[in-house]
C-alpha cells in the first residue's frame, strides 16, 4: 500500500467515490494516512493525471491534495495551506451536489481537520520569518470551515439518516479550536446556538460531544457562568475516554477552578495522577483560608495559569478564601458577636496590603450579600453578629 | 484493497463534456499556472498573496485637510460647518470656505461611490497635521463654543481621518500616533459630556467608536515592531475603561511581564481586581491614585461601583437597630455628605434626622432609568483636572 503508483492511487480514489465509501475516501485524502509519505505521489503537477481518471470537481480536489503532499514534503506549509484550501473548496462543491446523501462526511472531517492544522503550521512558519499578522491564516481557515458549516446546517431536506447536519458538531469543534486560539470567543455563540437548536445534539459521537462540551464549558467559564461551566466540563471529563489521559488533564485544568469556586476541592491523589501539582498549593490555601499562601501559589505558577487562561478564575477564589479565613476566626472566638478587629488582625496576618477596618467591613458585607455568611454588621458596636444556626453555610449550597 | 468493487465504469469523457465544467477547469488551470510562474521567483518574495493587494492600495495625494473638490461642493451646497467658514463671510447668503480650516467630512461608504480616488485621500503626514489642527485649533480652542458642537465637529472629522487611514492601510507610527490622540479625545469627551442631552452627545456612539479605535490601537501595539512609548498608558486606559470585562483583563494578562509590571498597568490591574472581588471601598481608594485621564476612563464605572457599595452594605448592615453614620459612608464613597445622602435616597435607603443611614436589604431598590445623574457625582474626577488644559490632556502632556 505504501508505495503504490499514482495511477493505482487515483484508481482507488475513483472507486471510493464511485462506491460512496466515505471512510476509505477520507483516508485517501487525509494526512493521517501513510500514503502522504509515498514519494511516488509527491508530484509537482499532477493535474493532467487526475483529470484523466476523475470527474470534476474531484479531479481538482485530488490534484490539490497531491500538490499539498508535495508541499508538505518540502516543508512549505504556506504552500500546503493554500492547496488544502483548494481541496476544501472543491470538496465543498462536490458535497453540495450530493443531494440527500451524507456519505462524504468522513471526507469533510479529514480535509477540514488538515486545513486547520496547516493553517496553524503556516502561521508559525510565517511568524518565524517575521511575516504575516498573527491569526490571519487561522481566520481565513475559519472562513472556509464556516462555509462547510453553512452547507451542513442548511441541509433541511434530507432525512435524519442522510442529513449533512451530522457534520455540524465536528466543524464547530474545529472552529472552537481556532476561535480559542485567536481569542475571538464571541464568535462561538452562533455555533453553540445552532447546535443547541438542533435535534441531533444528543446523538453525535461521544468523542465529538466530549470536545464540544469541553469548549462550551470553557466558554461558559470565560463568561463567568460557573454552574453551566461545571456541568459541561464534568460531562467532558466523565465521558472522555480513559486512555486519553492528556485530554482528561486538559479538561481538569478548567474543571478544577470551577469546582473549587463551587466549593469542591480536588484530592491530592487526583492532582498527582494528572500531573497538576500547580494546583496543590492553591487548593490547600483556599481550604485553609490562607490568603498568604494563595497569593504565593498564584504568583509562583503565574505563567502556567495565565497561559491556560485561568488566572482570573483562580483570583476569584479569594472570596472563598476570605470566607474560610473568617470562619476560622469565628471558630476560634466561639461567640456569635465577633469584633471586627479580629478580622482585621487575621487579614494583617495574611499580609493583605494596607487593609483597614473599612475594607474589613466591605469584605464582610460582600460575603453576607453573597450568602457566605449569615448575619449582619453592627457599625455602632464594631461587631459582626452571626446567626446561631449555620453562620457559614456550606459552599455547595450557595449558587 | 483488492476487494474494492470495480463495478460500473462511467465514461468520464462523456461526463466531462458538460461545457460549464470545462470552462470552470480552464479558469482554474489558469489560476494554477499563474501560481507556477510566481513560484520561479526567489523565496524572499514570498509575499505573493499580498503583492497584488499592495498594488491596489490607494495612496493619497491630497495635501490639504480638505480635498479641493469637497470644499467646493460643500461651499456651493451650503454645507460648511461654521468652524470652516472664511472669517467675515459667515453671514453671507453663501459663506465661503476657509481652505486653512476646512476638514474632510466623514462620508459613509456607499455603492457606486469611489472612495479610493487619490486626490480625495490625505497621505499620513497630512492626516497627522489634520489631527493636530483638530485638537489644537478646535478641541482646545477657548473661543469656540459650545463644546458639544466642538465635540461633534471633531468627532466627525476624526472619523474621516480614520476612514482615510483604513482605505490607505496606514500602519506603524503614524497610525499609532493618530489613534492614541483619538482615543484620548474620546475618553475625555466621555467624561466632559456626560449628562448632555442625547441629541448633542450620545454615549453609546462615543463608546462604539472608542472601542473600535482602542482595539485597533492595541492591535497595532501587538503587531508593531517598533517601540511604543505610550503603550503602558493605553493598555492601562483600555483596562480601566473596560473594567471587569474578561476580554480586556485577559488581554492585559497576556502582555509581556515587563509591561504588566509597569506602575500604570499594575494600578489598573489592582483596580480591576477590586472590581471583580466587589470591593468598592478599595476600588475608590485606589482610584485616588489615578491621573485625570485615567479617571475619565474609569468614570463610567463610578456609579455602578457606588451602587455596589450601597447594595452590599444594604445586606451587610441590614438590621433594624443598626445605624451607619452618613459622613463615614460619604467618605467611603468619595462624595460630600449631601450627595451621599442624595445617592442613598435614590436607591431607596433612608437617611434619618441624625444623619445616619438605615441600611435594609428590603429597602434597596434600583432607581428608575434616567433618574440618576452621573454628572452630579463627578467630583472624584473633576478634582484631578486642576489646571490641565484640553490640549495637554489630549496630547498626553501630563
Amino acid at each position: 500500500m505504501a508505495h503504490i503508483t499514482i495511477n493505482q492511487y487515483l484508481q482507488q480514489v475513483y472507486e471510493a467515490i464511485d462506491n460512496h465509501e466515505g471512510s476509505f475516501c477520507a483516508e485517501l485524502l487525509s494526512f493521517k494516512h501513510p500514503h502522504v509519505a509515498n514519494p511516488r505521489l509527491q508530484l509537482p503537477s499532477p493535474e493532467d493525471k487526475c483529470q484523466m481518471v476523475l470527474e470534476p470537481p474531484y479531479d481538482e480536489m485530488v490534484a490539490a491534495h497531491l500538490r499539498c503532499i508535495y508541499a508538505v514534503a518540502n516543508h512549505d506549509f504556506v504552500e500546503a495551506y493554500k492547496f488544502q484550501t483548494l481541496v476544501v473548496q472543491s470538496f465543498l462543491r462536490a458535497f453540495q451536489s450530493h443531494k440527500e446523501e451524507n456519505w462524504a462526511l468522513p471526507v469533510m472531517f479529514a480535509v477540514t481537520l488538515d486545513l486547520r492544522i496547516f493553517a496553524n503550521n503556516a502561521e508559525q512558519q510565517l511568524q518565524k520569518k517575521g511575516k504575516g499578522q498573527p491569526g490571519e491564516m487561522l481566520e481565513k481557515a475559519a472562513e472556509q470551515l464556516m462555509s462547510c458549516f453553512r452547507v451542513c446546517a442548511s441541509d433541511n431536506r434530507a432525512g435524519i439518516e442522510d442529513s449533512k447536519k451530522w457534520g455540524m458538531m465536528f466543524l464547530s469543534n474545529q472552529l472552537f479550536k481556532i476561535y480559542f486560539k485567536i481569542n475571538k470567543l464571541h464568535l462561538c455563540k452562533p455555533l453553540i446556538r445552532a447546535i443547541d437548536s438542533s435535534n441531533l445534539k444528543n446523538d453525535y459521537s461521544p468523542a465529538q460531544k466530549v470536545t464540544y462540551k469541553y469548549y462550551v464549558g470553557r466558554k461558559a467559564m470565560f463568561d463567568s457562568d460557573f454552574k453551566p461551566a461545571e456541568e459541561f466540563l464534568s460531562f467532558a471529563f466523565h465521558h472522555c475516554h480513559r486512555s486519553s489521559q492528556k485530554n482528561k488533564r486538559m479538561i481538569l485544568i478548567y474543571l478544577l477552578p470551577v469546582k473549587m469556586l463551587l466549593g469542591h476541592m480536588p484530592t491530592h491523589q487526583l492532582l498527582k495522577k494528572y500531573d497538576l501539582m500547580q494546583f496543590a498549593d492553591v487548593t490547600k490555601a483556599v481550604s485553609e483560608g490562607n490568603l498568604l499562601l494563595l497569593n504565593e501559589a498564584l504568583s509562583k505558577h503565574e505563567t502556567f495559569f495565565i497561559r491556560c487562561g485561568i488566572f482570573l478564575i483562580l483570583e476569584k477564589l479569594k472570596i472563598i478564601t476570605y470566607r474560610n479565613l473568617f470562619k476560622k476566626v469565628y471558630l476560634l472566638l466561639r461567640t456569635h458577636q465577633l469584633p471586627l478587629d479580629a478580622f482585621l488582625v487575621s487579614l494583617r496576618m495574611m499580609e493583605v496590603e494596607d487593609v483597614d477596618i473599612d475594607e474589613v467591613q466591605c469584605i464582610l458585607a460582600n460575603l453576607i450579600y453573597m450568602g457566605h455568611i449569615k448575619g449582619y454588621i453592627s457599625h455602632q458596636h464594631q461587631k459582626l453578629v452571626v446567626s446561631k444556626q449555620n453562620p457559614f453555610p456550606p459552599l455547595s449550597s450557595i449558587s | 484493497m483488492n476487494c474494492r468493487k470495480a463495478t460500473r465504469r462511467i465514461s468520464h469523457s462523456q461526463r466531462r463534456d458538460a461545457p460549464t465544467d470545462r470552462e470552470w477547469r480552464h479558469r482554474n488551470q489558469e489560476q494554477w499556472r499563474g501560481k507556477d510562474k510566481v513560484q520561479v521567483k526567489p523565496p524572499e518574495e514570498d509575499e505573493r498573496h499580498k503583492q497584488p493587494e499592495k498594488d491596489i492600495v490607494p495612496r493619497g495625494t491630497c495635501q490639504t485637510m480638505c480635498p479641493a473638490h469637497e470644499l467646493q461642493v460643500r461651499e456651493t451646497q451650503n454645507r460648511l460647518h461654521r468652524f470652516e467658514m472664511l472669517g467675515g463671510t459667515e453671514r453671507n447668503r453663501r459663506p465661503m470656505g476657509d481652505p486653512l480650516r476646512a476638514v474632510k467630512e466623514y462620508s459613509r461608504p456607499a455603492a457606486g461611490k469611489d472612495s479610493t480616488n487619490p486626490k480625495e485621500l490625505r497621505p499620513p503626514a497630512v492626516l497627522r497635521k489634520t489631527v493636530r489642527y483638530l485638537i489644537d485649533g478646535i478641541a482646545a480652542s477657548s473661543s469656540l463654543h459650545p463644546w458639544t458642537e466642538v465635540y461633534n465637529f471633531v468627532f466627525d472629522r476624526l472619523r474621516g481621518v480614520k476612514q482615510d487611514m483604513i482605505i490607505q492601510r496606514v500602519t506603524g507610527s503614524d497610525c499609532v500616533a493618530i489613534l492614541e490622540q483619538t482615543v484620548r479625545f474620546l475618553i475625555y469627551a466621555s467624561y466632559r459630556l456626560c449628562g448632555e442631552p442625547l441629541r448633542l452627545y450620545d454615549p453609546r456612539i462615543n463608546d462604539t467608536h472608542l472601542q473600535e479605535n482602542l482595539s485597533w490601537l492595541l492591535d497595532c501595539y501587538a503587531t508593531g515592531t517598533e517601540l511604543n512609548t505610550n503603550q503602558e498608558e493605553f493598555q492601562a486606559l483600555g483596562l480601566l475603561y473596560n473594567l471587569g470585562s474578561s476580554r480586556a483583563t485577559q488581554h492585559v494578562m497576556d502582555l509581556p511581564e515587563r509591561l504588566r509590571r509597569s506602575p500604570a498597568i499594575r494600578l489598573a490591574l489592582s483596580i480591576n481586581r477590586a472590581f471583580l472581588e466587589r470591593n468598592p471601598v478599595r476600588l475608590l481608594r485606589l482610584a485616588q491614585r489615578l491621573n485625570f485621564l485615567q479617571c475619565c476612563a474609569l468614570h463610567r464605572h463610578l456609579v455602578p461601583c457606588r451602587r455596589d457599595l450601597l447594595l452590599i452594605f444594604s445586606h451587610g448592615y441590614s438590621n433594624r437597630n443598626c445605624r451607619f453614620p452618613l459622613d463615614r459612608l460619604a467618605q467611603l464613597m468619595s462624595l460630600d455628605t449631601s450627595l451621599a445622602a442624595q445617592l442613598c435616597q435614590a436607591y431607596g435607603l433612608e437617611v434619618n434626622q441624625g444623619n445616619h443611614v438605615l441600611f435594609s436589604k428590603a429597602a434597596f431598590t434600583e432607581p428608575e432609568q434616567g433618574k440618576l445623574h452621573c454628572k452630579l457625582y463627578h467630583n472624584i474626577v473633576a478634582e484631578k483636572q486642576k489646571d490641565l488644559t484640553v490640549a495637554s490632556i489630549i496630547h498626553g502632556y501630563v
